[in-house]
């Protein structure tokens, strides 16, 4: 790193990150298409558009996740996260995982204790200080809203906890690894409304310290949690900016007609 | 049912006949598994109903008691097989013969004896029904007892009795009246041995007889000679005993020692002389069991022990060795019967009757009847015996103990068989009723089982494991796709042509390349693991050029070229270490190239002092690896495929290498899966039978020594099982086998079971 003095306000300008003429395909299906976006840091950006339109297919981008799928690759295009390119060979995937943390749509606990859920990114880096793993267990714990409900009960089964707190381990266990990027896909659909009030909270609290990506189906809560808004149609994207003017006076008809409900 | 109302609308019915499909199949569902636990159930009930006998005890049963020789005084009694016909020989010139069934009055057969001469002594020798006697004339004689059983026309046997006069030898000094007698006969030599009284004193003379063999059959019976034994005895004579070997002759002395004198030589020779119990006791009984090469002696007190004769450890010749003790009697032996069929012999002391057996020390049946037993004799087919008694009167006893050499101790305890230097676990089968001892421990083939699925899975595991996981996590799809229904072939490959090819082209290349076995097997993983850490070392852009899940496509080469250079490293490190010497541990020249001998085979028996087979446990071990490695690889594959993907997707997201995810994640939740392909592999190795029969020398061995061969209990009881007559001690035996394999799959299973369960509850996903 050659940029540490310069962390300040230069850091908060720069973007999290660019997606400059991004092409996607699954084998030979194009999943998406000339994507050119700017993710600014430490705000809440939130992908919307109908379903199979390629919003999780970039957020996968971005931690490489589709490197586990056959057949899937970056066809176009550079994707560069706080200005590396994280598709060049030289890149050690790992260490672009560790940056960019990810939350996914059904949560995921490993069949361990809470506490072992939450030091498994800490244990993966070689800590094995106990108190540095307390700390951390606790301060994502708090961090997710879940510190008071679980600090009884760290070192029981994560499966004894309501889908609700299981998603909120989840992203307790993101955060734990502290990486400069959250990426959530849907963390809120299979929840109840209470539940999912207390993650958008969540959300709000953390983005303090985080760059967000949220992808979500539910419009009131883009525009409650995100800052800027994307809309995406078809592997492109039709449409960005910040989340009150997307929802109220959008510069594209198709957007205007997907946020009033006409289609999709 | 509940009751429909007629207003439902006919679409919330269920059809009638989807109802009934469905009770037919829950019923039929049902059904088929109570029928495959009634089958489990009834297999096992089946085993354990053909086991059950081999421990039960004789059954004897007294079924008559008749007047025999009332007022008589029998040297000698015997039976026919049927036990209906007893005869008794008073030393006159008649046999009587008795029915047993009362229906015919007591029948006597004229004994012309030669010259008149008067008969002091006689013993019967019940396999032959030969009666041997002494006369006051110092003569020793034989005469035939003889049954025939003839069909009268109402179909109804009867027995006739025939008496044939035999040879007559005089023996020692001509005169002297004999008091005991004593004959061997091994077919081509005769021993007819005596103590006489002579001036009174007495003494042992023998005569030897030998049978001239030619090209036209068998020729004259010739004495070798006549020989006066008194000299060689430790002191005076009180009974004497002929094995049938027909090669020497025992006698006990009032000093309490046994004399064992050898004839087959050019001169007698005495060979023994060993005190059997301790100092100042004296000798009961003397008597030899079936096979003639054990003695069955009882001291004064009634103390019981066998004595075989063998070849001790560090001896040149055969002595007598005591190798067991049984239960005393009551008092010395004052009678004795062996059966002719196995080891089973009659004694008892006074009104005491005991059954033993000698190979297993075991007392069958004991009994204080009710009268002081005279004499006893065994049928030919021990399927009865008789007891005769003092006023004359003989009692019939059935017998029924088709298993005497059964027994815990038999099967699982060392047994001191006869002819061997010690006590051991031996499994050496015999399915006929000879002399020979069936060796029926268990213990070498549940070794050998252990062996060859230790050896197994030593092979397997490791290599179907890591497949196993590679497959599941590392390797790309389209590749996954061709190597699984690969490997599902391979497990479908019949072990008859695994063993044929273990046997016939495996043994061969292994038994000259071990040293080339060895390094190819220790080298190539060791390579796989440093090509495997410098990978890793590798800078990222150098690595991306194989994507992840191809980087088999450079270690495959890599490893072949290894697995080569090793495999061609093998003789050069058989020139270094293994020097084959002679005796005196010079280096042995090939006389045909002048060159020391550089020889694996030759070299592991003097380097280790260990056998070495073409066909061992390393064969084995590759071959039955082969089979076990696809059942392992499959199932421990699905288990670690089925790891959910959220999982490793959640701990790749969090920065976990491919292993970290393996090891932390993938391994613990499939682990329960793993452990039942580990089972699973284990019971096919456990009830291998095939490979097993064909690529060991199926030699019943207990070592661990890997050039050494083995046999199993699946492959006994295949090689054997159709040797076995129907419920035969061996046949049961077999089944016995079965149940041990049986029972040491059930116990490993549950084991597992339980272990697995305890995993699976650990890391379960709910
Ligand atoms: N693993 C895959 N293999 C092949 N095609 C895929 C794969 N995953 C997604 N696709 C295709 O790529 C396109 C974009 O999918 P993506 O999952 O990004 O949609 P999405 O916007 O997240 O939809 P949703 O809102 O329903 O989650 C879809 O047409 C889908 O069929
Ligand atoms: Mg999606």
């Amino acid at each position: 790193m050659t940029v540490t003095e310069s962390n300040g306000a230069t850091a908060a300008a720069k973007p999290a990150i660019e997606v400059n003429g991004v092409d996607f395909c699954y084998g030979s299906k194009k999943a998406l298409s000339d994507i050119h976006l700017t993710i600014a840091p430490r705000q809440v950006t939130a992908f919307i558009g109908p379903s199979g339109c390629g919003k999780s297919t970039l957020l996968r981008c971005f931690n490489r996740m589709n490197d586990m799928v056959h057949g899937a690759r970056v066809t176009k295009g550079e994707i560069l996260v706080e200005g590396v390119n994280i598709y060049e060979p030289r890149l050690e995937v790992i260490d672009l995982r560790r940056r960019v943390g990810m939350v996914f749509q059904k949560s995921n606990p490993f069949p361990d204790s809470i506490y072992e859920n939450i030091a498994y990114g800490l244990r993966l880096a070689g800590e094995r200080n106990k108190k540095v793993l307390d700390e951390a267990v606790e301060q994502s714990l708090t961090a997710a809203a879940l510190w008071d409900e679980t600090k009884d009960r760290l070192h029981e089964s994560a499966f004894g906890m309501s889908g609700g707190q299981q998603q909120r381990l989840c992203i307790a266990r993101a955060v734990a690894v502290k990486p400069d990027i959250i990426l959530m896909d849907e963390p809120c659909s299979a929840l109840d409304p209470i539940a999912t009030l207390r993650i958008e909270e969540l959300i709000h609290h953390l983005k303090q310290d985080f760059t967000i990506v949220i992808v979500t189906h539910n419009m009131q809560q883009a525009t409650r949690c995100a800052d800027r808004t994307a809309f995406f149609y078809l592997g492109e994207m039709v449409e960005e900016g910040p989340t009150t003017k997307i929802f109220s006076t959008p510069e594209k008809q198709r957007t205007e007609d997907y946020i009033s409900g006409r289609f999709g | 049912m509940p009751p429909t109302s007629p207003d439902v609308p006919g679409r919330f019915l269920v059809s009638k006949g989807i109802l009934r499909i469905d009770r037919f199949m829950t019923a039929a569902i049902r059904l088929g598994g109570l029928g495959i636990i009634i089958a489990v159930f009834g297999i096992f009930v089946f085993i354990v109903s053909q086991v059950l006998p081999l421990f039960r005890g004789a059954k004897v049963e007294e079924t008559s008691a008749i007047p025999f020789a009332a007022g008589k005084a029998p040297l000698v009694f015997g039976i026919d097989e049927w036990a209906e016909l007893p005869f008794y020989y008073e030393g006159g010139s008649e046999v009587t013969f008795v029915d047993a069934t009362g229906a015919k009055p007591p029948q006597t057969l004229p004994l012309t004896l030669p010259g008149g001469a008067q008969v002091t002594a006689a013993s019967y020798i019940s396999a032959d029904q030969l009666v041997v006697v002494g006369t006051a004339d110092g003569q020793v004689g034989t005469f035939t007892v003889s049954y025939d059983a003839e069909f009268g026309d109402s179909g109804k046997r009867s027995i006739v009795p025939s008496v044939t006069i035999g040879e007559f030898y005089p023996v020692g000094t001509s005169g002297g009246s004999i008091r005991s007698v004593g004959y061997g006969d091994s077919g081509d030599s005769k021993v007819a041995a005596a103590v006489q009284e002579s001036g009174g004193k007495l003494e042992v003379h023998a005569v030897l007889l030998r049978q001239k063999r030619s090209l036209m059959g068998s020729g004259k019976l010739t004495k070798e000679g006549a020989y006066d034994l008194t000299p060689l005895l430790t002191g005076a004579p009180l009974q004497l005993r002929v094995p049938r070997t027909g090669d020497s002759v025992l006698v006990t002395t009032a000093e309490g020692v046994v004399d064992y004198i050898f004839l087959g030589g050019d001169a007698p020779e005495k060979r023994q002389e060993f005190k059997p119990f301790g100092e100042g006791r004296k000798i009961g009984s003397i008597d030899l069991v079936f096979g003639d090469v054990s003695l069955v002696l009882t001291d004064d007190l009634g103390e019981m022990s066998i004595f075989s004769l063998l070849v001790p450890e560090g001896g040149e010749q055969r002595v007598f060795v005591k190798t067991k003790t049984l239960p005393n009697l009551a008092g010395p032996a004052s009678f004795f019967a062996r059966s002719q069929r196995n080891k089973l012999f009659l004694t008892g002391s006074g009104a005491q009757v005991s059954l033993r057996h000698s190979t297993t020390e075991q007392v069958r049946w004991e009994k204080t009847v009710g009268f002081e037993v005279k004499g006893a004799v065994i049928d030919a087919k021990c399927a009865s015996f008789a007891l005769l008694d003092s006023d004359g009167n003989l009692h019939r006893y059935s017998l029924d103990d088709p298993h005497p050499e059964a027994g815990w101790k038999a099967y699982f305890g060392k047994v001191w068989y006869e002819g061997a230097t010690k006590p051991d676990y031996t499994w050496q089968s015999t399915s006929g009723t000879d002399d020979f001892e069936p060796k029926l421990s268990l213990r070498p083939l549940i070794h050998g089982t252990l062996k060859g699925t230790f050896w197994a899975l030593f092979f397997a595991v490791p290599i179907a494991l890591l497949a196993a996981v590679y497959t599941a996590q590392f390797l790309r799809v389209e590749v996954k796709r061709v190597v699984k229904p690969m490997m599902e072939i391979m497990a479908s490959l019949p072990s008859v042509v695994l063993g044929f090819l273990a046997a016939l082209w495996l043994a061969p290349i292994i038994e000259s390349r071990v040293p080339s076995v060895f390094l190819t097997f220790a080298g190539v993983p060791l390579t796989a693991a440093v090509v495997g850490v410098a990978w890793s070392r590798l800078p990222a852009q150098h690595r991306a050029r194989l994507r992840p899940g191809m980087e088999w496509v450079a270690f495959i080469p890599i490893m072949l070229v290894a697995a080569w250079i090793f495999w061609s490293l093998g003789p050069v490190l058989e020139s270094w270490i293994c020097v084959v010497r002679d005796a005196s541990g010079n280096p042995v020249t090939d006389p045909a190239t002048g060159r020391t001998v550089m020889d694996f085979r030759a070299w592991w028996p003097q380097a280790t002092g260990t056998p070495f087979e073409q066909r061992n446990s390393l064969v084995v071990g590759i071959m039955m690896g082969f089979a076990v490695i696809p059942v392992i690889f499959t199932i421990a594959e699905d288990a670690l495929s089925n790891v959910p993907a959220s999982l490793t997707a959640a701990s790749a997201a969090l920065g976990a290498s491919r292993w970290q995810t393996l090891r932390k994640v993938v391994l613990p939740i499939a682990s329960s899966g793993i452990f039942s392909a580990l089972m699973i592999g284990l019971g096919r190795a456990v009830g291998e039978t095939m490979i097993v029969v064909m690529a060991t020398g199926n030699t019943p061995v207990m070592d661990w020594n890997l050039f050494n061969g083995m046999r199993t209990l699946s492959a006994n009881i295949a090689t054997e099982l159709p040797e076995a007559p129907v419920h035969s001690t061996l046949y049961r035996t077999l089944f016995l086998g079965a149940l041990v394999l049986f029972a040491l799959t059930f116990l490993l299973n549950t084991a597992a079971e339980l272990l697995r369960h305890r995993l699976r509850e650990k890391y379960k996903l709910v």
